[in-house]
């Protein structure tokens, strides 16, 4: 018809990827800031040490891994509200039947995920083909597996082996976190999933399920196993949390659902669905235990930590939101 | 043998037949148009063609074998694409993502490559002949023309041996239009079938070899192309001779000026001015998407401006909110475009409904006179003609037609003298159309004063006095009486830039 | 053709009536496990037992009042647990257990749960910050407020009684046997009751929930409507803090954080569209009778508190199962 389009220039090219992704650009900037202060605080209290940064990677971890999966659950336009129980289930189930050998830490490991993977793949189901909406579901389901882990693990207690611990909570060649090649692995295991078909698939129902539907794509299956993978990572979380705090509670996982939907948040993925990643996640989930380690640096009473996550929760939404309509988007 | 056919097809909604025992068939290798007004089935038999709706009854057909059409994945896995007149395209995703939604190139392990993804949608685009649209951009960031390109890009580029368009051209300027006509004529001499609904009569007598003609569900009647002129055509759509199709025009007194705008700019509207007269029904035309729409939202109160005045009998008002326009001078009421969208609360009542603009009035102290209410709202379905079983009836019980009827009852209940009217016959039966021409007649003749906008042209040609084209956010041309037929109004909304003198 | 409107082939009209229908179901099912409560215990039955079983329902309903308005306009509220335990916390801390001080005290309590309220609803409607993340956001800060002042809830104050007027108020019992508290919660349905059916006010609730573009187009004040909504939440989560420190005599820590879930679930089980629009408090409060006899009766049956949440998430699944789905896309 007319002349063709001009290949943008790269500097054009950037400054369109910086449009496209400003929420998850402003993540990685707030993460970069507390990244800052954290490092700053901590040198100046003589507390930068191998150790204190793997406590900060370790305390990161569960948080970390179930806000991926619950970033799964947000692509599609849903929210998993049953995190912090899989999490319970997990950990109660680790502390009560993992024993001290190779053997028994793969196979309970294995069947752990496995069991995640089911009751994610059950919400999924009551979802998509029950047509129940997600909140309701996955506040259903939270009783249903908190009661399960308290009847595996009725009082706290139970041990994780010690080996186990080494591995995710220690450290590699002395100096690098174990979390920190895990978290290296999740990096990577994301770059290649979002090329992957279903990744588009379940960002295709979180843009316009009505239009991901006439064409062709397999709406159902998709958000199953978008719920299937948040129960499959949330178990992940919480063998994670079995290796940092060594032992089980029934009750431990309670506070990650609602603070993993906090990670996704101020990782800019939207929570109508459809826009966002999971490395904005992870990035999120680095924040919040960042406030809460900068908050001890700066001698804020503890007690107080709660707020300010909640504040930085609002803050960071309403940047995010001003940042789009700036842009000329609607949120 | 037939390529594609439907035999008896019949569906519902809610009461309302939308196909009753239709038939249809067409050919390999043929431009096929469905014509009809709105409301007659065509919409529904693509729908149903394309596999997003099921059919309540009968049967369909693909190359002489029964098909079982039941969901968008079939249709495609049986040849059959299709582009709608809602876009399917997802907003968030790049235009290369959602040309090659499904069918990504990926590298040996399966994985998307994203940089091939854009190469091969640049590709496809020039070799359609699109090459201005940017692969990379962001669906949302398009204009709406630009965005049904895409759409019937992404349908083409998977080669369906049937096409179903649905009012391809509605968003389409004059360029757009003819690089349509002439893919359509290429995919027809591929052997392909092409079937598309439109209610522009040029565009569907110079590309059809064959017309079907719809009526009230059914099929009335198929003609090869050369066969049928416009009126015959008009008469079998309706039922009506031509003449008799719409109500006279109450005449206009002396002029006298109800609301005036200047120099008004708010979303797509650029700079435009128009004069409302008491008793006129000044018609608003041009493609869909030149700013009509945020001028009828403008002068409701629903958009803010970014410039220009708006007075009424020469006194300025400030309309920030709908209720200001309500409550300005004389009243201003909007019927919007997509009554289950904007403008009905389906699991209320007929009362609640209806009367949510004036429950001030109708209340003490917060509390609802339900006795008054149920005054005002049986005046109005006697006068509107309704048909509910009483104010109490759940709005989404009712028929198409006669949820207009109670969206339009809301505004006539509120007594504004200045009315906008955007696309109110849109998916209404033919009777009622038929009662709110006569309502619109009758409100002119009140002295009401009413902007109209319809995306039927040959209705804005009959019902109005004045016609102002817009053309990129301006009113670009002026039709007066006898100068407004459909032909002409066409013919001015399809022209880019330039005035031409009315 | 515009004939009499008929129903297509199997699909009843859509109408208020499934939610009447499930509220009906849900006082059903609410009286049949008290039936099956009196049949597991014999004296189940006793008016007392069930007027001290309808008690702790209401302290489920007077959260439930404001989350259902809320829910109505197609919003939520996740700020409620810790709202709940301010109210507490700031009752028997400023009022030192003195009667004469509950006079400026529980008026000032309720007006923070508005503020807190108003606070949430200014973030929602201004701020744009989607009602889940507001609320939850705001529920961090308040437990970060109440933690922080109370010294994480050792100190003397947060420890000190409720005022007596305040504790008869809620565990007081008119002659007849019936609870004072019971009379609050009548008074409360009422209320609610003459709102959403009876003023303006409702309607609007009722037109935002469904859909907010008609809403406005018909000339609703959106935004005021939606701040009045979450401020009267906030005042009903610190009205049921109140109540809890006065039923228990004192401010118990993490006293609210259970009616987070079950305020939403009693809206939800008692026929509320969680997308809005549809619904009535009537619902609600038979939703707080189920939520509250199932656990009554779990627990009597001896069941474990592992098996009482497991069955407790089942019984939801199952209302939500029966009338929670959503319609086909058509």
């Amino acid at each position: 018809m007319s002349a063709p389009a001009a290949r943008p220039a790269a500097g054009d090219r950037f400054r369109r990827y910086a449009l496209r992704n400003a929420s998850l650009l402003l993540s990685y900037l707030v993460l970069t800031v507390m990244g800052l202060y954290y490092v700053g605080y901590a040198a100046g209290h003589g507390q930068l040490s191998v150790f204190s940064v793997t406590s900060v990677f370790n305390n990161t971890m569960p948080l970390l891994v179930a806000a991926i999966g619950q970033t799964m659950v947000v692509l599609t336009g849903g929210i998993d509200l049953s995190v912090g129980s899989i999490i319970s289930l997990s950990n109660s189930l680790a502390a009560v039947h993992m024993q001290d050998s190779a053997g028994s830490v793969l196979a309970w490991s294995g069947l752990i995920l496995l069991i995640g993977a089911a009751a994610g793949a059950a919400n999924g189901a009551l979802v998509a083909v029950g047509r129940i909406q997600p909140i309701l579901v996955t506040l259903a389901s939270l009783s249903v597996w908190a009661g399960v882990a308290l009847f595996v693990l009725p009082q706290p207690g139970g041990a994780i082996p010690p080996g186990f611990t080494a591995l995710l909570a220690g450290n590699a060649w002395q100096i690098v976190p174990a979390s920190a090649v895990v978290l290296g692995a999740l990096i990577v295991f994301w770059i290649v999933f979002r090329r992957t078909g279903l990744a588009v698939a379940l960002y295709a129902v979180g843009n316009d399920e009505r239009s991901a539907r006439a064409n062709g794509v397999p709406v159902a299956a998709a958000k199953i196993a978008a719920y299937t993978l948040s129960g499959l990572f949330a178990a992940l979380a919480g063998l994670y949390l079995s290796a940092v705090t060594t032992s089980g509670d029934a009750t431990t996982g309670a506070v990650y659902t609602l603070t993993s939907i906090a990670a996704v948040v101020l990782g800019g993925v939207s929570l109508f669905g459809g826009r966002g990643s999971a490395t904005g996640s992870m990035a999120g989930a680095f924040v919040l235990t960042l406030i809460v380690n900068i908050l001890f640096f700066a001698n804020i009473n503890p007690l107080l930590q709660e707020f300010f996550q909640g504040l930085v929760l609002i803050l960071a939404m309403a940047a995010s939101v001003l940042v789009n309509v700036v842009l000329g988007r609607t949120g | 043998m037939p390529r594609i056919e439907a035999i008896d097809v019949s569906k519902s909604f809610g009461g309302v037949h939308a196909l009753q025992e239709a038939s249809f068939e067409a050919d390999g290798g043929e431009v096929h148009a469905l014509v009809g007004e709105n409301g007659a089935g065509k919409s529904t038999l693509i729908k149903i063609l394309s596999g997003l709706l099921r059919p309540d009854d009968g049967q369909l057909r693909v190359d002489g074998q029964a098909a079982r059409i039941d969901r968008p994945a079939a249709a495609q896995r049986l040849g059959i694409g299709t582009v709608f007149q809602e876009l399917t395209l997802l907003p968030h995703m790049t235009v290369a993502e959602n040309l090659l939604l499904r069918r990504e190139p990926r590298d040996r392990f399966g994985l998307i490559r994203p940089r091939e993804l854009a190469r091969q949608a640049a590709e496809l685009l020039a070799g359609l002949g699109l090459r201005e649209i940017d692969a990379d951009g962001v669906m949302s960031g398009l204009p709406l023309a630009q965005r049904q390109l895409v759409e019937i890009a992404k349908v083409v580029s998977r080669a369906p041996r049937i096409l179903l368009f649905d009012e391809p051209t509605s968003a389409l300027a004059e360029r757009e239009v003819m690089w349509l006509m002439a893919l359509i004529r290429r995919l027809r001499d591929e052997g392909r079938t092409v079937v598309f609904t439109s209610h522009r009569w040029n565009e569907v007598h110079d590309i059809s070899d064959r017309i079907t003609i719809f009526r009230n569900g059914q099929r009335v009647g198929t003609f090869a192309a050369a066969d049928v002129d416009e009126n015959r055509a008009v008469e079998l759509m309706t039922g009506r001779h031509m003449s008799a199709l719409f109500p006279p025009l109450p005449p206009l007194g002396a002029p006298e000026p109800v609301l005036e705008v200047r120099g008004l700019a708010s979303g797509r509207v650029q700079d435009l001015g128009l004069t409302l007269h008491r008793g006129e029904i000044l018609g608003i035309g041009g493609l869909q998407g030149q700013g009509q729409r945020d001028l009828f939202l403008s002068l409701f109160g629903a958009r803010r401006l970014r410039a220009g005045t708006i007075a009424i009998h020469g006194r300025r008002v400030a309309l920030r909110h709908p209720r200001d326009a309500i409550g300005a001078g004389i009243g201003i009421a909007l019927v919007p475009e997509d009554r289950k969208v904007e403008g009905l609360f389906l699991p209320m009542s007929v009362r609640q409904n209806m009367t949510l603009p004036v429950l001030g009035a109708l209340s003490r102290l917060g509390y609802v006179d339900l006795r008054r209410e149920t005054d005002t709202v049986g005046r109005m379905i006697d006068q509107l003609a309704i048909r509910t079983t009483g104010p109490d009836q759940i709005v989404g019980a009712l028929s198409g037609g006669n949820q207009q009827k109670v969206l339009i009852g809301r505004w006539l209940v509120t007594n504004a003298r200045i009315l906008l009217l955007y696309d109110v016959t849109r998916g209404v039966d033919v009777a009622t159309k038929h009662d709110i021409y006569d309502l619109v007649t009758a409100l002119s003749a009140d002295g009401r004063a009413i902007l109209y906008y319809s995306s039927d042209t040959a209705e804005m040609a009959h019902l109005c006095h004045r016609v102002l084209v817009m053309r990129e956010g301006r009113a670009a041309t002026e039709l007066r009486g006898h100068e407004i037929t459909a032909d002409a109004l066409v013919r001015a909304s399809l022209r880019l830039g330039g005035e031409v003198p009315a | 053709m515009a004939d009499q409107p008929q129903a297509a082939a199997g699909r009843p009209p859509r109408s208020i009536d499934p939610v009447r229908r499930s509220i009906a179901l849900t006082f059903g099912a609410a009286l049949l496990l008290f039936l099956i409560g009196g049949v597991i215990q014999p004296g189940f039955l006793r008016p007392t037992n069930v007027f001290s079983v309808l008690v702790v329902a209401s302290f489920i309903g007077f959260v439930a009042a404001g989350q259902s308005l809320v829910i109505l306009t197609g919003g939520i509220d996740l700020s409620v647990a810790w709202v709940i335990n301010a109210g507490g916390v700031m009752l028997t801390s400023l009022a030192a257990g003195s009667d004469l001080s509950a006079a400026w005290v529980v008026p000032a309590t309720l007006c923070m749960g508005l503020g807190v309220g108003l606070a949430n609803s200014l973030g929602i409607v201004f701020l744009e910050v989607p009602p889940v993340v507001m609320t939850l956001g705001m529920n961090g800060i308040m437990q970060g407020l109440v933690l922080g002042l109370t010294n994480g809830f050792t100190s003397s104050s947060a420890k000190a009684y409720a005022p007596r007027v305040v504790s008869q108020a809620v565990n007081g019992v008119l002659p007849g046997g019936v609870p004072v508290d019971l009379l609050l919660w009548t008074a409360v349905a009422a209320a609610l009751w003459v709102v959403l059916s009876r003023l303006t006010f409702g309607r609007w609730i009722y037109a935002l929930g469904n859909n907010p573009v008609a809403a406005y187009l018909a000339g609703g004040h959106t935004r005021r409507i939606t701040v009045l909504v979450y401020m009267l939440a906030g005042g009903f989560s610190a009205f049921t803090g109140i109540i809890l420190a006065g039923y228990a005599g004192q401010a118990t820590l993490g006293a609210g954080d259970p009616y987070l879930f079950a305020s939403i679930a009693a809206v939800v089980i008692g026929g509320t569209s969680i997308l809005g629009g549809r619904g009535h408090y009537f619902g609600t409060i038979a939703g707080a009778m189920i939520l509250t006899v199932l656990t009554d009766v779990l627990t009597l049956m001896s069941i474990p508190e592992a098996g009482r949440s497991i069955l407790y998430g089942l019984a939801i699944l199952a209302a939500l199962l029966i009338y929670g789905r959503q319609p086909e896309d058509v």
